[in-house]
């Protein structure tokens, strides 16, 4: 199940930070979020050599905390896309089918004529779309 | 669980370092540092203190290369219970400081020391190190047997020196004490236990088991002091056998220790040389390591105590041994995993070790977010003990978090970041504003740790460390705090203050925003413009003198770049503009605001104000330059809330751009509903030396002068010098609309009083004369019937400008001689000068209106008299005497009888009033051009004045004008141009040419005349003008002006010939021809028709006369012919002589009684150009017909 999905944006400041999950730790996986920049930062600074595909968005799990995986995602604009999991056995390929159909969620999102490009994502629309792609991922895992 | 544990840890001798007797802390911690230099000591140094006594354990020691390794552990620490388990956790030696000018007693220090070191079971060596004993104390022979040491007073480097001899011989000496040590372990009968082992009523299976362990574990110490002595090949050797027997006897535990130690000896050997297989090895071993902790544990006792610390310990040594940022990935799986199992260690103090340790190696890592999570961690482990000094600890953590939370104080970016960032280029600020406003979105977080430093102050009892997180969370996040969370910061903010001492300073600002509003330009009455040393009128600029308006190469200049300059002087107070802003919900008492200057040559006077909520206030800040140079404001000093801030204006630029990019949560100006942002740069501020003041002050008042149309008025301006400095240049000029206005400036007054000193003062005399309303405003006026329109048009900057312009050198060059002698930076610019601008307030009032002028043409026939009218053309110059000496008379015009007025115009101007005084007004015809005589007329009648017409409000008058007076005394063909001469030559080709010089001609003689006639006028007492109407005459005159302006050819006069006087030149003044009586039906009377030619060329005429009665019609001739004559009548030919007269006479017989008109009229014969010109006939040949006046005569019936 995600219980965190988050957009940051290219100077590490958040545009979306969303959670799914119905007990009040928001705060706590905001720390995840945040830490998980540290991984991201890392890897996009010393990327490993032995990566096979330099155009690979998909960062892969970034670092597994407490009872959580975190995913990262990076977008050619330097966006970043930050997913925490509790589900502890995921696919890799799963978790990047979701980032393609997040990132087409985000892209028209920022197409929005009215969105200011560094401004938090305030979209409803956005919103709604982000749930419907949260909730089967997790059925899909669980299956 | 140990901070700062690392794999070489096992091979260091921990040594505790005490205080003896009253060392000040500041004392120990010198001393301390001093001692701590020496924590390696090579084995090659202290060989000279060694003595073997017998065969040396370490075999295998390396005196060469090898080297001892000191912990010292200042104050200090209890002994560990797994002290037997890893023996380096031992304190093997104590040393104790001592500073002997506290102490005095020897004895009594080397007894406390003595106590002191006895908690210290373990250790081997006791030294106490007596620092700056006094010469009594030096010869205290009692203490000499003890292990007190003194160190005779010396200079640092002598007792650096000293000491490190004595840490050698306390090395020597352990050393000594190991090889003791490891030959008794050896011969046996040692117990090795740890906490683990179980303690209570040892079974005989245990007691056994551990008899079979004891052979290992006593291998394993001694590898630990081969560890301690400096020999890995020793301890290696008898880690192996350790290893071997412990696996044996599965004592997990130990062959976990055994290992770690064995990797240490590994390191040791290695001598710090790191290698990917050496990496490798190491890894390899220690996950073993690891893995063998894990595999001790014993469920049993699981909940006394556990070999998890152990595991994390080494796992933490591991990821310390391999932190670097090529193995990241590594090391953050090993901290992750140590992260995890912290969760479930018993011990809160090794949950704190274990934390700060992580957030150490995240840190180093390069991983500041997570090294701040875990320090986070680690301030919520201090939080949970209840004690200030936690707090204090909790509180030192987390402000090491705010870097990256990026909620840092200000104190703690320090001052040199600041400084690059006041004297950077703008963009590379601004980019680093704009990216710290970045990271500021993560509130959340950032409020949090904001939260836990405030509330960790408090309990730490440091009210300043709680104002500043209280202000900065207030300050960034007020939209995020509900208003009873503001009013609780608030609350902190008094509270923490309260604690504080008056005046204190935090580098943190609070409430409230400050921003710069505007600087306010000097008012016009001290402007300061700056020198052109190159010109004479200096302030003519320093604008390019190309023939260019744009030239490239000013584009350069600094003077051209957008930013503003401002010039402030010495001693004169100056004004900034700041808004504040409060958006919180609670009102705030700004006790002082005041600008902060860097600079330092600004004397800044501070304001009180006090802000409601919600709300932005503008206020005026000002100062008093002191020293001349550069002015630098970034910001302003608060004092509010109890305690003093600097607030940069730079900051809350940063944080409106932000605001408008919606990049920080709100704008906080914009939120109190101040004005919309406007960004105001920092000028660039330079303070000149004290320069010359002039103060104006108008006489009567500095209010505007309310002036009629037209109206003249003198204008008293007094100047005084209100500055330190004499003005010795000073050059007045005017500007501003209607300059024509100002008739006179009486400049030489001002000059004469050059130099000014200060405080003296001059009077100058300028003199106004009010324009005339444009049409639009007079209508405007009219149709509001109020003078309140053009009250407000006096407003609207009509008025002209009087600009005086005064330096302090009259002269630029000497003057640079005096700056070069003052300061030689400044040479190629001399002070600035300054520019008074004197606006004359001018309300010019409509006055009298005028409506029309016409031009009326007078035909009062002449009488025939005996003295005839044509005299009047006989000498021009008498008649105009004539003329002016009947003005003198009654003033007005009056009209000879026997003249007529036939050539007699007049201009009448129709004036109105429509204001509400009474105007008087008078016509002059000033004749300054034309001859003395004249002139001395036109002065009389100024002197008398002229004949008032009075016009009263909204009543309408008429003025009349006697033109005639105009006419030329000649026609002449130099009046009509002189292409008449060349046209008998070139003929009809020259015309339009000559027509267009005629034209200039004319048009010259007639502004000539307009501006003879004055029309003056006087209201009231004081008040009197001239009125402006010299287009309207030109108007009405320039259709006849012909007529007007130029005389006949030819002038026609009657006269009753006098049979006793055939002269001419009658006596003038003798009124004969009064009345008609004189001419009598039924009688012959004599009369003559004088001809005269006024051109300068003989004319031929033929000359006729006739003469019709009242009803018009000819008497002469005819059947009904009433009149009968005598001589010729018509077709008389006759030459006239140039300027000359010529008479003809005949006789009249009137039959009956009545008026009767004669009318002389002539034909002229080949007629010139001039007069052709005149006659504006153009047909050559036409003949040309010259009419003269009619003249009345009244035949009277018989007496």
């Amino acid at each position: 199940m995600i219980v965190c999905l988050a957009v940051v944006g290219h100077e590490n400041n958040p545009l979306y930070i969303q959670s799914f999950t119905e007990s009040d730790d928001a705060l706590k996986l905001h720390h995840i979020v945040h830490c998980s920049l540290d991984v991201i930062d890392e890897r996009v600074n010393n990327p490993k050599k032995s990566s096979p595909a330099i155009n690979e968005a998909f960062l892969g799990l970034l670092y597994p905390t407490e009872n959580y995986k975190v995913y990262g995602y990076l977008t050619n604009t330097k966006v970043k896309f930050i997913l925490v999991t509790t589900d502890l056995d995921i696919r890799d390929a799963d978790v990047r089918n979701f980032f393609r159909k997040f990132h087409a969620a985000y892209v028209d999102a920022v197409s929005n004529p009215f969105h200011i490009p560094g401004k938090k994502i305030t979209s409803r629309t956005f919103g709604e779309r982000v749930s419907s792609i949260v909730k089967p991922f997790g059925l899909n895992s669980a299956s | 669980m140990e901070p700062d544990a690392s794999i070489e840890t096992s091979s260091m001798i921990r040594v505790a370092v005490i205080p003896i007797s009253d060392v000040t802390p500041l004392l120990f911690r010198d001393y301390a540092a001093m001692l701590i230099r020496h924590h390696t000591v090579s084995l090659s140094s202290i060989s000279s203190f060694y003595t073997e006594h017998q065969k040396s354990p370490f075999a295998h020691q390396p005196w060469e290369s090898g080297s001892l390794r000191f912990k010292f552990i200042l104050g200090g620490s209890p002994p560990s219970p797994w002290e037997d388990f890893q023996s380096n956790r031992k304190i093997l030696a104590v040393i104790g400081i001592c500073h002997c000018p506290s102490a005095p007693d020897l004895r009594s220090v080397a007894d406390q020391f003595t106590a002191a070191s006895k908690t210290y079971s373990s250790s081997l060596v006791q030294r106490c190190f007596a620092f700056c004993p006094v010469d009594s104390q030096l010869e205290d022979e009692s203490v000499k047997g003890s292990n007190l040491i003194l160190f005779p007073p010396a200079d640092r480097q002598t007792q650096e020196f000293h000491l490190q001899t004595m840490v050698q011989d306390i090395a020597a000496s352990l050393l000594m004490e190991f090889e003791k040590w490891v030959l008794q372990a050896e011969s046996g009968g040692t117990v090795f236990k740890t906490p683990l082992d179980s303690q209570a009523s040892l079974s005989s299976e245990e007691v056994i088991k551990a008899k079979k362990r004891r052979l290992g574990r006593a291998q394993k110490t001694i590898g630990d002091y081969c560890l301690l002595a400096g020999s890995p090949v020793d301890a290696n050797a008898h880690y192996s056998t350790s290893l071997e027997l412990t696996r044996l006897t599965a004592d997990f535990f130990w062959y976990a220790g055994a290992m770690e130690g064995s990797v240490c000896a590994l390191l040791m050997d290695r001598m710090g040389h790191k290698d990917p297989v050496l990496e490798d090895e190491v890894k390899y071993r220690y996950n073993s390591v690891i893995l063998h902790y894990r595999k001790s544990f014993i469920q049993d006792n699981a909940q006394r105590v556990s070999p998890l610390s152990f595991e994390l310990e080494a796992t933490l040594k591991l990821a310390r041994f391999l932190c670097r940022r090529e193995l990241a990935s590594d090391v953050v799986e090993l901290l992750t995993a140590t992260a995890d199992g912290a969760t479930s260690l018993i011990d809160a103090s090794d949950k704190l070790v274990v934390y700060v340790e992580i957030a150490r190696l995240f840190g180093e890592l390069g991983y500041h977010r997570k090294a701040a999570f875990f320090s986070r961690q680690v301030a919520q482990l201090y939080l949970q003990q209840d004690n200030k000094f936690a707090a204090i600890s909790a509180m030192q953590v987390l402000a090491m978090t705010t870097k990256a939370y990026r909620v840092q104080s200000r104190a703690s970016i320090g001052p040199s970041n600041d400084a690059g960032q006041t004297h950077a280029d703008g963009g590379k600020v601004h980019h680093h504003s704009i990216v710290s406003l970045f990271e500021s979105q993560w509130s959340t977080l950032q409020m949090v740790v904001l939260r836990e430093i405030l509330l960790s102050a408090v309990r730490a009892g440091d009210p300043l460390a709680a104002w500043s997180a209280a202000a900065r969370l207030l300050r960034s996040y007020y939209p995020l705090i509900t208003p009873a969370g503001q009013n609780g910061l608030f609350g902190a903010l008094v509270n923490s203050a309260e604690r504080l001492p008056l005046g204190t300073r935090c580098s943190d600002p609070a409430l409230p925003f400050v921003r710069l509003h505007s600087f306010p330009l000097h008012s016009s009455q001290m402007d300061i413009v700056k020198r052109n040393p190159a010109r004479e009128d200096w302030w003519a600029g320093a604008a390019p003198s190309g023939p260019f308006i744009y030239t490239p190469f000013s584009k350069g200049e600094p003077n051209n770049s957008n930013k503003q300059e401002l010039t402030w002087v010495v001693g004169e107070p100056v004004q900034v503009l700041v808004e504040l802003a409060n958006p919180c919900g609670f009102e705030v008492m700004v006790e002082s605001i005041y600008l902060s200057v860097h600079s330092g040559n600004l004397d800044a006077f501070p304001v009180s104000v006090s802000l409601p909520p919600n709300s932005s206030k503008v206020i005026t800040l000002s100062g008093i330059p002191t020293n001349e140079g550069l002015v630098s404001i970034p910001g302003c000093i608060v004092h509010c809330f109890g305690v003093i801030t600097e607030h940069f204006f730079k900051e809350v630029d940063g944080l409106i751009i932000g605001a408008t990019q919606g990049l920080v949560l709100s704008d906080p100006f914009r939120s109190c509903g101040a004005a919309k942002f406007k960004n105001v740069l920092l000028p660039s501020i330079t303070v000149v030396p004290s320069l010359p003041l002039l103060v104006s002050h108008i006489a009567g008042g500095d209010g505007s002068v309310m002036l009629y149309e037209g109206e003249i008025r003198d204008v008293w301006i007094s100047l005084a010098n209100a500055g330190t400095v004499p003005v010795e240049q000073a050059h007045i000029s005017l500007s501003g609309k209607n300059q024509d206005s100002v008739v006179t400036v009486a400049s030489e007054t001002l000059r004469s009083a050059l130099p000014l000193k200060p405080g003296a003062e001059v009077t100058i005399r300028v003199t106004l004369k009010a324009w005339q309303l444009s049409k639009t405003d007079s209508d405007a006026a009219a149709s509001k019937g109020m003078p309140g329109s053009s009250v407000r048009q006096a407003k609207d900057g009509s008025s002209p400008l009087l600009l005086i312009h005064y330096a302090e050198c009259a002269d630029v060059k000497g003057n640079k001689n005096l700056c070069l002698a003052r300061e030689p930076e400044t040479v190629s610019a001399p002070p600035p000068g300054r520019r008074l601008v004197i606006p004359l307030n001018i309300c010019v009032l409509q006055g009298l209106s005028f409506v029309k002028a016409r031009l009326l043409s007078m035909e009062i026939p002449a009488r025939i008299g005996e003295a005839c009218s044509t005299q009047a053309q006989l000498e021009r110059g008498n008649t105009e005497q004539v003329n002016g000496s009947e003005r003198h008379a009654d003033r007005l015009v009056k009209i000879d009888p026997n003249r007529g007025s036939w050539g007699l115009r007049l201009l009448e101007l129709e004036l109105y009033n429509p204001t509400d005084v009474v105007f008087e007004t008078s016509v002059s015809v000033d004749m300054e051009n034309t001859s003395n005589q004249e002139n001395l007329s036109d002065n009389i009648s100024a002197e008398h004045g002229e004949p008032k017409t009075r016009i009263d409000r909204d009543y309408t008058a008429r003025v009349l004008i006697p033109l005639e007076n105009f006419k030329l005394p000649v026609l002449d063909g130099s009046i009509l141009g002189n292409s008449f001469q060349n046209n008998g030559t070139s003929g009809s080709r020259n015309n339009s040419f000559s027509e267009k010089n005629i034209k200039a001609e004319l048009n010259a003689s007639i502004k000539n005349l307009i501006s003879k006639i004055k029309v003056r006028w006087q209201s009231g007492r004081n008040s009197s003008g001239e009125l402006d109407i010299k287009d309207a005459i030109q108007a009405a005159l320039q259709a006849s002006v012909m007529d007007v302006l130029l005389p006949d050819p030819l002038t026609f006069g009657f006269r009753l010939a006098k049979a006793s006087s055939g002269d001419i030149n009658v006596d003038r003044e003798v009124k004969s021809c009064v009345s008609g009586d004189s001419i009598i039906a039924h009688e012959m009377t004599a009369m003559e028709v004088l001809v005269r030619n006024n051109t300068k060329e003989a004319i031929r005429i033929n000359l006729s006369i006739a003469c019709k009665d009242v009803a018009g019609e000819n008497c002469m001739e005819g059947d009904k012919a009433t009149v009968l004559w005598e001589g010729v009548l018509s077709g008389i030919s006759m030459e006239v002589p140039p300027l000359e007269e010529v008479k003809h006479a005949f006789s009249l017989y009137f039959l009956i009684p009545g008026e009767y008109t004669m009318l002389a009229a002539a034909m002229i014969y080949d007629a010139n150009e001039v007069l052709r010109a005149r006659a504006r006939s153009d047909a050559l040949d036409e003949p040309i017909f010259c009419r003269g006046p009619p003249y009345h005569v009244r035949v009277s019936g018989t007496r």
